[in-house]
Formats: C-alpha cells, structure tokens, sequence
C-alpha cells in the first residue's frame, strides 16, 4: 500500500520540460525527501501533486486511487496539503481565522473555534496561540500556522517545500518533532530539501530529481551519504563544458573582502564571516545552493544591502561607506541575479538601460546629450550583437540572451577593475550561455577580476581558477577546480564538514 | 469564463494612445448619436454645433484653451508624480491650498503694483500647494505612508479649512447674507491676453512646455523614469528613492497649487468652491496622457474642447444629461480603448502565457 505515487509525470513549459518521465512514491506514515538542485523539478512535480499544476502525461494515485486534479482546491479535498516557502497568510488575521478561512462552519463562535484550533495545535505539539495576529508572529509560528491549516483540512499528505530555509536551527527541530508526531498518526510527509544533515535527521526515504527525472527512488536515508547524494544530485562528471584554458598571470589583489556579515530582517546572519580575495585577471567561482548567502554577499559586495560587519577594498581604496554609484565609479560593476527589475528596467527603452550607469557624465548641464546617448547604446549593441527590434521600445520583448549581453555589456562598458556576475547564464539557451561565458573568459583575460556567482557546477569548473563553496552563509570549502572532483564539491555544496572536501 | 482573456503585448502599439483615442471617440460619438436621435435632434448637426462652440472662432479658442489650463496643469501635477509611480489623489486639496497662500499673499500686500502682486500671489500659491503634499511626501518617503491615502484625505482638510476662512476670520464684513471673502484687489487680476483668454494660458503653456521638455530630456526626468520602472533598478544605480519621492510629490503639489493662484482671477475671490473638481479631472487628464508629462497638453486641450461643445449643445436645446453622457462616453471610450495599447486579447485555444494565469488563479483559490 502506498500513500502517495506519482508514475511517469511529464509537464512541460513553453522552452522547458521541467518534469521528463519522474516518479515518486511515498509510503503511509512515513517522512519523505525530495532532493534535487534547483531546476531539477522538485517544485513542478510537488505542485502536480498538490493540483497546482495537470501533468500533461502520468497518473497521480492516492492511496491507490488514481487521481485528477483540476485545481489546488480537488487536492486538499482528497487530502493533499502544501506548505509553500512564501507563507500565504493574512498578516491582519489571527491564526484562527487564517487556519479557519475558507472551511469554517456557516455559523461560528469565535471562541470555540480558538478552542477547536488550540486543541488540534495540541495534538500535533504546534505551540502556538490561536487569538494572535500572525503579523505579531515569527517565521517558525508562521510555518507552523501553514501547518495547522493543512491538518484543519484534515490532509494526510503533507508536502513541506523547504520548509527550514525560514527557520532557526531550534525551529528547525521543533519541526523535527512534529513531522515525526504526524507521521505517527499515519500520514505522509513530503520534506523537499537541500540539506544532507536534516534529511538524515527527519527523514525516513529520499528520492532524488536531476533534470526533471528520477535518479533514485526511495532511498533509506541510512544509505546515504554527502558522497553519494551530491553524485546522486549533481550526475557524473559530463565533460558538456570544456576547461577554458587562459594563459593569465594573476596580478595584484583588485577585490578584497574582510569578514562580512550580513543580518536579514529577522537578525539571521544570512552571510556569516564570509573573506574573499580576487586578483586582477582572476576568475572565482562562488558555487552554492540557491539561498545559502551568495544573494546578499553580491549585494553587500556591490552597496546594495549593508552588511552589519565587515570591509570591501576595490584595488585597495576601503569602499565600505560607499553607495551603490559610488563604488561602481571606482571600479566595481555587478551584473546581479535579477537581470529585469534590477540590472535592467523592463519598462524603459535599450538606450536608456544602456545608458543607466552613467547618464550622468552624458552632457554638461542638467539635460542629456541623447545624441550621446544613442551612440554609446549603438556601439554596445554592435559589440555585443544584441538583436533589438526598435532601441526606442521597451525592453520587455527582448530574449533573454539578448537582455543579459545588453546587461553584461553595459557593465563593462565603463572599464571596471571587477566584475561580480551573479548567476549571469542562468535560464539562457546554449548559444547564450557561450556568448556570456566568452565574454566573461575575455575580460578576465584583459585583467579583469570576476567574482563568479553560479549554481551550475559545469560552469564553474570550466570557468574558475579558484572555487569557493557557501553554505548557510558561510565559505565552507576552497578548491581547485583542476584537480577537485564534482562530488567534493557537491559535498560541500551539501553541508558536509569543510573538512572532508576541502582538498587544496 | 469563455477562455477569451487579455495578455500583455511584447511592446506597446506604436502611435497606439493617438488611434486608441481617436477609437474611443469615434465609438462615442456613434454612441452619443443614438441617444441623440432618440430625442429627436440631428446628430450631425449637434456634433458641428460642438465642434463649432470649441475650435470656430478665436472666442471659442479663448473658450477652450481657459477650461484647458487648469485641466492642463492639474494633470501635469498628477502625472509628474505618476511617471515615478506616485498617485497624486490631492491635487483637488492642494489647489485649494495654492488659492488660500495666493488669498493670504494678495490681503498682505494690497498696495503692491499688479505684475509683483501677481507674481508673489502665484509663488505663494505654489509654495501653498508644496506645503500640502510635503506630509504625505514625508509619510511615504520615509515611513512607507501609502500616498494615495494621505492625499485623498488632505482634500478634505483643505475644503474644511477654505470653508472655514470665508464663514470666519475672511467674511467680508460688509457682505450681507451669503459669507463671502472680500474681492482680491483690482491689480491682482490676471490681465487679458484674446477675447475671453486671460495670461493663465501663457503661464500654464510656459509650464507644461518646460515640463514636458524637463521630464524627458534630464537627468532628473530620466532617475524618475527609472525609479517608475523598476525601484530596484533605481537603487541599483544608486538614485537616492526617498529623496526622490519627498522632491516629486512636493513638486506635484506646487503645480496644483498653481492651479489654484490662477483659479483667483478667474473667480476675483477666494471661494468655497474654487478647486471645481479641476483636482479630479486632472487626475483622467494624467490618465489618458499615460502619465507622460509631455502628452498632458494636447490631452487637455481635447478635453477643454468637450466641456465647452457640451455646454454649448445644452443651449441648442439638448438635454444637460445627454450632453453630459456624450462627455463621459468619449472618456470611457478612449481611457477603454487605451488598454488595447498594452494588452491584446487570447482566443480560448492559445497556449501563450496560459499556465502563467491558471496558476495565477489557482494561488489566489488555494
């Protein structure tokens, strides 16, 4: 008997096939990871599951039944709930009514609602109190009020979409507990994650994803290891990317950073201790799973976000007290992760978006010299062939290679001494992603330092002379990516201890 | 429901907000000509009648471009602040404010000589409107105050505050019956430029021209595009965002404030009554303009122009309500027309965008 099974599921997107023939099976009252990278199709496959999304082939049996979802609502109706990274609650309600909304009698009593709610929170060991607003709670009572609404429904699969990534590590096994007192009741709980040490903690199976197919399914968790998951996770070594040889001395330090520590809102150091160098014509791979810092190390870094400790020196001048233009007139320029919204704005035209960075030395007087304009945004769409329709239109119909040599290259356009490239060829097809990568070989060659920021593991080793690991927030390995293997890498990327891969 | 819905363009039509207009009023005007057969007039001729009482003459000019200016400069106020991504909802407040700083101006110096009375009581009037909107700027800059809700609700406090002026501290002493202020002095009259057309046209012509020029020619036109676009982008390369939005909502406000110092010589006095709505109307006039301060004057014009041909269609006998439901339709039509400028409609077999909507609907469901 198994609680849940998904068999076959392809689902496809325009210019993606997220999920390619995966397969999943979860026993009753068990604990169940999900692993996988990011794009490897956890999110896809969970969200078929929880109705989210129809498979356009495979079938989804509960308890034997073969199911189908045409909407999240026929899913909780059949007992399956999903609690989602982005909490969706209303801040101004309190956990009753968040818990209640939607499934509450016609007629209620506030009171003996708090009470049905307290006395369920109970049974499960969810310590929360059912009159208070959720605006007034912290992340760990949020997830657990997420929780609560799913068990209201009476689910009896629950899928967590990594559901530590919020939490504090006593959270963290606080929900430990709780995952273990429902899997006690016989229900089945679905714990995506990237984290080697919380699946072997909480977790009964793992299944691992890679490329939208499963490579192994229903594991013990006792016969994995950091090895063998980060191979399970990352693949064999494919030799898709070629070692790019460059014939580059390294010169002098160009970026320096000391001892950084950034706190987010809720006083977690989201990048904890973190010191770096990169010299001039020197490319450093940062590789990492999505959320363990890299973001706000490259905001830090570029003046985006303070960091509450800590210096950066660009070619020895201290930047630290300086603002985002500041430092990029002394020589840092950053192609950051979010290439609309950010690096780009999608809602102005390729002249102004080529002329974002420095408009302001384009004319004398208050006014822009747009003549000027137009032919710095010609020659960066010369230089970099980026195919425009019309440079007076709003970029929002560009590709997205073309967008992201248009970014790339009006960051270079003013000489920098570094560049920090935060995820620079993610989403692009293969002639992109080489048009970016031998830009990025090219400026390197010039003298540029390059902090590299990438998930792919393939781009880095070809692309890095050193690599650096982060994990939660913290460089955890260094390694030369000539002589390391993709699995001690991957281990790191895991939150094995620094110790076991760190071979230098 | 049908499977028909919108989707966004790729890029907007090009030259799509003239046709979207001339759509919206040609579907108007087919509109209006039925309910203008059913009560019997020729639609053809009230249409000419129309035009005729807005572009015939030079009177008709003078006519139109006076209801203009206001129409003009009240949407220039709203859209300066819309181009960052601002609602101005207070500009009807802040021209009241800009009438009471000119009132306050003119009683202080009433021996002043008429060209430096009127260019104190225009400052004045400016500075009035700037005051008004410096504490929502404030709110919103620094406490993340949402602007559209302090400005709706200063509007209010401004029509108390006139009300209160003329009933007490500025009745008129020798006014019998009905509180008014007194007259403003003589020389504070805006001096006439053609037939019924006062200076108010040159100055608020002078202003929207360096405006419109100013907002898409200079680097502090080009921060504000960027910060409208996208605020991350905007500190990403490093544009200050507080004091973006404190200088924009308080230039907003002096703009409607002018407003305000021109609406007293057209009215010789403060009165309760002074701002007339012109605050909301220009809040459709940025609208239609797609917050493009260079796009608020002909849109102004287009709009004075249908105030002064329906109110000319009144006395040919037509009723007030159909001449009023013709200017609403033309409205309508082109503010409708304009969505199919950005969005085009999905037939119910189209794939584009489909599982980005289903999803959408089924996070709101879930």
């Amino acid at each position: 008997m198994t609680a849940v099974e998904l068999d076959g599921i392809w689902k496809r997107f325009p210019g993606v096939i997220a999920n390619a023939g995966a397969s999943l099976t979860v026993a009753p009252g068990s604990v169940h990871a999900v692993l996988g990278e990011n794009g490897a199709g956890k999110t896809t496959l969970m969200n078929v599951l929880a109705g989210v999304y129809r498979p356009d082939e495979g079938t989804v049996r509960l308890d034997g039944v073969e199911q189908s979802f045409s909407k999240p609502a026929d899913a909780i109706a059949a007992g399956v709930g999903m609690v989602y990274q982005e909490f969706r609650l209303i801040p101004t309600f309190t956990v009753t009514e968040n818990v209640a909304l939607g499934s509450a009698p016609a007629v209620l009593s506030k009171s003996s609602m708090e009470k049905q709610v307290g006395e369920l929170a109970e049974r499960f060991g969810l310590h929360t109190e059912p009159g208070r607003e959720v605006w007034q709670l912290s992340m760990g009572e949020r997830q657990r009020v997420e929780i609560l609404k799913a068990l209201w429904r009476n689910a009896q699969v629950l899928i967590l979409d990594e559901p530590t990534a919020v939490l504090t590590p006593n959270e963290a096994a606080e929900l430990g507990r709780i995952t273990a007192t429902m899997a006690a009741e016989g229900r089945s709980i679905i714990f995506i994650s990237h984290k080697l040490d919380e699946v072997k903690t909480f977790c009964d199976e793992a299944t691992v994803l890679r490329g939208g197919k499963t490579v192994a399914s229903s594991l013990s968790v006792d016969d994995l290891d950091a090895g063998r998951m980060a191979e399970l996770m990352v693949g064999e070594a494919t030799a898709v990317s070629q070692r790019r040889v460059r014939t580059t001395v390294v010169g002098e330090r160009v970026l320096d950073v000391d001892n950084i520590i950034v706190h987010d809102i809720h006083g977690r150091a989201v990048v904890n201790d973190v010191s770096l160098v990169v010299g001039r014509g020197e490319i450093v791979g940062i590789a990492g799973v999505a959320g363990n810092g890299q973001r706000p190390l490259a905001d830090a870094i570029a003046g985006l976000r303070q960091a509450s400790t800590g210096t950066v020196s660009v070619t020895h001048t201290d930047i630290t007290g300086m603002d985002a233009r500041t430092r990029n007139s002394h020589g840092l320029a950053y192609v950051p992760e979010d290439r609309i919204g950010v690096g780009l704005a999608p809602r102005m035209n390729a002249i102004d978006n080529a002329i974002m960075r420095n408009y302001r030395t384009l004319g004398d007087g208050p006014l822009i010299d747009f003549g000027q304009a137009e032919s710095r945004a010609a020659s960066l769409i010369e230089r970099y062939n980026i195919k425009v329709g019309r440079v007076d239109q709003p970029l929002a119909g560009l590709s997205g290679g073309n967008l992201q040599r248009l970014l790339v290259g009006r960051e270079l356009d003013d000489e920098p001494v570094v560049l920090i490239a935060a995820q620079p060829t993610r989403g692009l097809d293969v002639q992109g992603v080489k048009a970016i990568q031998d830009i990025l070989v090219e400026q390197a060659t010039d003298g540029v330092g390059i902090l590299l920021i990438s998930e792919d593991l393939e781009e880095l080793f070809a692309l890095s002379d050193r690599l650096l690991v982060m994990h939660e927030g913290a460089v955890v390995g260094e390694f030369d990516p000539d002589t390391a293997t993709r699995q001690e890498v991957g281990a790191a990327m895991a939150g094995a201890h620094a110790s076991e891969g760190s071979a230098h | 429901m049908f499977g028909f819905r919108l989707a966004k363009r790729d890029q907007a039509l090009p030259g799509g907000q003239v046709l979207a207009f001339g759509i919206g009023l040609i579907v108007a005007l087919a509109f209006g000509a039925v309910l203008l057969v059913v009560a019997g007039h020729s639609p053809v001729e009230i249409y000419l009648k129309m035009a005729d009482a807005a572009f015939g003459s030079p009177q008709a000019w003078s006519t139109t471009l006076t209801q203009a200016v206001p129409l003009g400069l009240a949407g220039l106020a709203v859209a300066v602040a819309g181009s960052m991504g601002l609602w101005n909802i207070g500009a009807e407040g802040q021209i009241i404010a800009g009438a009471i700083a000119g009132s306050w101006v003119a009683r202080l110096g009433p021996d002043l000589p008429g060209p430096m009375l009127i260019t104190l009581m225009l400052i004045g009037a400016a500075i009035g409107g700037g005051l008004l909107a410096l504490g929502p700027a404030i709110a919103r800059a620094h406490l993340g105050v949402n602007e559209i809700i302090t400005t709706l609700m200063l509007n209010e406090i401004a029509l108390r505050t006139v009300r209160y002026l003329v009933n007490g501290p500025w009745k008129d002493p020798t006014s019998i019956g009905f509180p008014v202020a007194p007259e403003l002095p003589e020389q504070a009259a805006l001096p006439t430029l053609f037939e019924r057309a006062d200076i108010s046209v040159l100055i608020a012509a002078a202003v929207l021209i360096v405006f419109g020029f100013y907002a898409a020619r200079s680097k502090w036109g080009f921060e504000l595009r960027i910060a409208g676009s996208s605020e991350k982008a905007a500190e990403y390369v490093g544009i200050s965002l507080k004091r973006k939005i404190l200088t924009v909502l308080v230039l907003s406000g002096a703009i409607a404030g002018l407003v305000g110092g021109l609406r007293l010589g057209a009215t010789d006095r403060i009165v309760e009554g002074v701002a007339e709505g012109w605050g909301f109307a220009g809040i459709i006039v940025a609208a239609l303009a797609l917050m493009r301060p260079s796009g608020v004057a002909a849109v102004a014009i287009a709009f004075g122009a249908l105030r002064v041909g329906g109110v000319a269609i009144k006395g040919q006998g037509v009723p007030a309500s159909i001449a009023e439901i013709i200017q609403a339709l033309v409205l309508l039509g082109a503010l409708g027309a304009a969505v199919f400028t950005t969005y085009r409609i999905v037939g119910p077999n189209s794939n584009s965008g489909g599982d980005a909507t289903s999803r959408d609907m089924s996070e709101v469901a879930s």
